[in-house]
C-alpha cells in the first residue's frame, strides 16, 4: 500500500522586496526613493552646502519636469505599441516656433497652441502613415522626421529667437503658480492621471499593449492594430506640442535649436521607467518616474557642482543598466 | 449542392498566394452539433482552412455560407458575430497582459466612456478558468500570461474560446502543447459544447485524439479534399492509410 502524499508546492513565498521588485515599476520605484532618502538626508545634514530642499531648487525641479514628462509619456504610449518617434523633439521646437509667431502676428494664444497641437497631431499621423502603408521601420521613418523638421524650422522662422508674447492669463495658466505649485507641474500631474486612466483603465490601452505585445494575436483576435498604431502615433505628436508650450509658456522665447536631443532623453526617461524596446511592457508610472529620476540625478549633479559631462555619462550609464535590468525580467518572464 | 440545413459550408474554396495554390476547390459543411475531424499531413492547408473560416484570410475564390446564406467575412469580428470562435495553434495571446485582460483582449467589458469594468471582467475570468478548463495550477486570472507553461497558456487560449462560444468552435492543433490529462479535459470539452449545441472543427495531426470525439472527418491533401467519412463507416487504420498515401 502507497500512502498518498500532498507534493509540496514548488513556489517559495517571496519577499517583500522581490514582490515589489516584481511589479511593473517596482524596481525604478525602488531606486527612486532610496535616492529621495539619500537626497534629503544629505540636505538635512549638509543644508548650507547641499540645497536640495531649498524652495528655489524644488521649483526648479518642478518647472523643469514637465516638459520631457509630456515628451515622454507620448512616447512611451507609442513604444509600448511597438513603435519609435524620434522625430518630437523637432515637432516640439516646430510647433512651438509656430504657435510664437502666430501669437506674434497678432493671433489669441488660446487659438495658436490648440493650432500648435493639431499641427503635432497631424505629423504625428504623417509618421504613421508612412510607417504602416510602406512597412517600414518607424526609427527610421522618424529619422527623417526628426532632420525635416528640424530643417522646417530652420526654413520658416531662420536661426534667430521667437519671442513668446501671450496674453497674460494664458501665461498664468501655464507658467503661474498656484496654491504654490508651479501650474506646468500640476498640468503634468494632470496628463500623468489622464495617461494611466487610458492606458491602464481603458479599453484603448489594453489594444495598445495587445498591439505592441503580439500584434499577431491582436489581430486574429479582432484588434486593428493599424488604427491603434495611428493613434498613439498621433499621441506622440500631439505631446510633443504640448510640452512645447509648456516650455514657451515658461521661458517667453524660442530657440530654433532648443529640441535637439530631448527625443532621445524621453525615450531614456522611458526605458529607465521599465519600458520595453519591442513594445508590449511597461507602465505610465513608470515613465514618470523614470521623468523624475534623470530630473533628479542632474539636479543633484548641478547642486554638486559637478562638471556637466558627468551629466551625460550617468544618465548614460542609468540607461544602459536599466535596459539590461528590464531585459533579465523578460527573460526570466519569458522561461 | 449541401443542403442548406448545414451550420458551416465551404463552396469550391481556392486561395493562392502567388505562384502557391493553398487550396484548391474545396468544399465540405459542419453540421449542427457536430464535431468534424479536419485531418491532413503538413502543409495540406488546415491552417488556411481555419483562417479562412475564421476571416483573417479571404479565399481567391469560393464563398462561404452559414445556414444557407451565402457570406463573405473580411475581418476577425465579421465571423466573431457569426458566432464563430477560434484557438489558434500558436495560442493568439500577449505574454505581457495578464489572464483577464487576455481573455477580453478586444471585446472588453467597458462602460459607457470605453473604461474596463475591471471587477466584472475577473470575476468572469475566474469562473471561466475554473469551469471550463481545470488546468494545472492557474491560482489567479491577474498573472501573466507570459509566466504560465505552455500547456496553462493553451488552457487560457481555450477558456476564451469556451466563453465566447457561440455556435462553432475553430480548434487549431490545439493538443500540441498540452499534457496527457489536459489533452483529455479538452476533448471532453469539447464533446460536453457539442451537447450543448455548439460544433467544433477540430484541426490535428493526431489521429486518435480526433477519433475519440469526432463525429465525422475530412481529410485534406495538397490543398483539396481526399476523403469525407462519418466515423461509424471507418476505422483509424483506414483514416491513416489516406492521409499518409495521399
Amino acid at each position: 500500500m502507497t500512502d498518498s502524499v500532498v507534493p509540496k508546492s514548488r513556489t517559495r513565498k517571496q519577499s517583500l522586496l522581490k514582490q515589489i521588485m516584481a511589479m511593473p515599476a517596482g524596481a525604478i520605484l525602488l531606486v527612486f526613493v532610496a535616492l529621495q532618502i539619500v537626497c534629503i538626508v544629505g540636505a538635512l545634514v549638509y543644508p548650507d552646502d547641499f540645497r536640495y530642499l531649498s524652495p528655489q531648487n524644488l521649483t526648479i525641479l518642478m518647472k523643469a519636469i514637465p516638459v520631457l514628462g509630456c515628451l515622454a509619456l507620448g512616447a512611451g504610449i507609442l513604444m509600448i505599441a511597438g513603435e519609435f518617434d524620434l522625430s518630437i523633439g523637432s515637432v516640439y521646437t516646430f510647433t512651438a516656433v509656430l504657435i510664437a509667431t502666430l501669437v506674434d502676428t497678432g493671433v489669441s494664444a488660446f487659438i495658436a497652441a490648440p493650432l500648435g497641437i493639431l499641427t503635432g497631431v497631424l505629423i504625428g499621423l504623417l509618421n504613421g502613415t508612412i510607417t504602416l502603408r510602406f512597412g517600414l521601420p518607424s526609427f527610421i521613418v522618424t529619422l527623417g522626421g526628426l532632420l525635416f523638421w528640424r530643417g522646417a524650422v530652420l526654413l520658416y522662422n531662420g536661426a534667430v529667437q521667437v519671442r513668446f508674447d501671450p496674453e497674460p492669463i494664458f501665461s498664468s495658466l501655464f507658467a503661474g503658480t498656484i496654491f504654490g505649485v508651479n501650474a506646468a507641474f500640476i498640468w503634468i500631474i494632470l496628463f500623468v492621471v489622464g495617461f494611466y486612466l487610458l492606458l491602464h483603465r481603458h479599453k484603448f490601452g489594453n489594444h495598445v499593449f495587445a498591439t505592441g505585445g503580439n500584434r499577431a494575436a491582436a489581430t486574429a483576435i479582432g484588434i486593428n492594430t493599424d488604427r491603434v498604431k495611428l493613434i498613439a502615433f498621433a499621441i506622440a505628436g500631439g505631446m510633443a506640442a504640448v510640452a512645447g508650450i509648456i516650455a514657451t509658456a515658461r521661458v517667453g522665447s524660442v530657440q530654433p535649436g532648443q529640441g535637439a536631443g530631448l527625443e532621445l532623453q524621453a525615450i531614456a526617461a522611458c526605458v529607465i521607467g521599465g519600458l520595453s524596446l519591442s513594445g508590449g511592457r511597461g507602465s505610465i508610472i513608470g515613465i514618470f518616474l523614470g521623468v523624475m529620476l534623470i530630473h533628479t540625478i542632474t539636479d543633484v549633479l548641478l547642486l554638486l557642482r559637478a562638471p556637466g559631462f558627468y551629466l551625460d555619462m550617468f544618465i548614460a550609464t542609468l540607461i544602459v543598466v536599466a535596459a539590461a535590468f528590464n531585459h533579465l525580467i523578460e527573460r526570466r518572464g519569458a522561461a | 449542392m449541401i443542403s442548406s440545413s448545414n451550420l458551416l459550408e465551404l463552396h469550391n474554396i481556392s486561395k493562392s498566394y502567388g505562384a502557391l495554390t493553398a487550396l484548391r476547390d474545396l468544399s465540405f459543411h459542419v453540421g449542427h452539433s457536430e464535431v468534424v475531424g479536419l485531418l491532413g499531413d503538413n502543409g495540406a492547408g488546415k491552417s488556411t482552412t481555419v483562417n479562412l473560416i475564421s476571416g483573417i484570410q479571404k479565399p481567391t475564390s469560393g464563398y462561404l455560407s452559414i445556414d444557407g446564406q451565402k457570406t463573405m467575412f473580411t475581418c476577425r469580428s465579421d465571423s466573431a458575430d457569426a458566432g464563430i470562435e477560434t484557438i489558434y495553434q500558436n495560442t493568439a495571446l500577449v505574454d505581457s497582459l495578464s489572464i483577464t485582460r487576455n481573455i477580453f483582449m478586444g471585446r472588453e467589458r467597458t462602460n459607457a466612456f470605453g473604461f474596463l469594468k475591471q471587477t466584472e471582467m475577473r470575476e468572469i475570468a475566474m469562473e471561466v478558468l475554473e469551469k471550463a478548463v481545470h488546468i494545472s495550477g492557474i491560482d489567479s486570472p491577474d498573472k501573466l500570461v507570459g509566466d504560465l507553461s505552455g500547456g496553462q497558456k493553451q488552457a487560457v487560449a481555450i477558456a476564451r474560446a469556451v466563453f465566447f462560444k457561440r455556435r462553432v468552435l475553430l480548434l487549431d492543433e490545439p493538443t500540441s502543447a498540452l499534457s496527457v490529462r489536459e489533452t483529455e479535459a479538452l476533448l471532453a470539452q469539447v464533446l460536453k459544447l457539442k451537447a450543448e449545441n455548439v460544433s467544433s472543427v477540430l484541426v490535428t495531426h493526431n489521429l486518435y485524439h480526433a477519433y475519440q470525439v469526432c463525429d465525422r472527418f475530412v481529410i485534406m491533401s495538397h490543398g483539396t479534399k481526399v476523403f469525407d467519412v462519418k466515423k461509424a463507416d471507418t476505422t483509424i487504420s483506414q483514416l491513416t492509410e489516406y492521409v499518409v498515401l495521399t
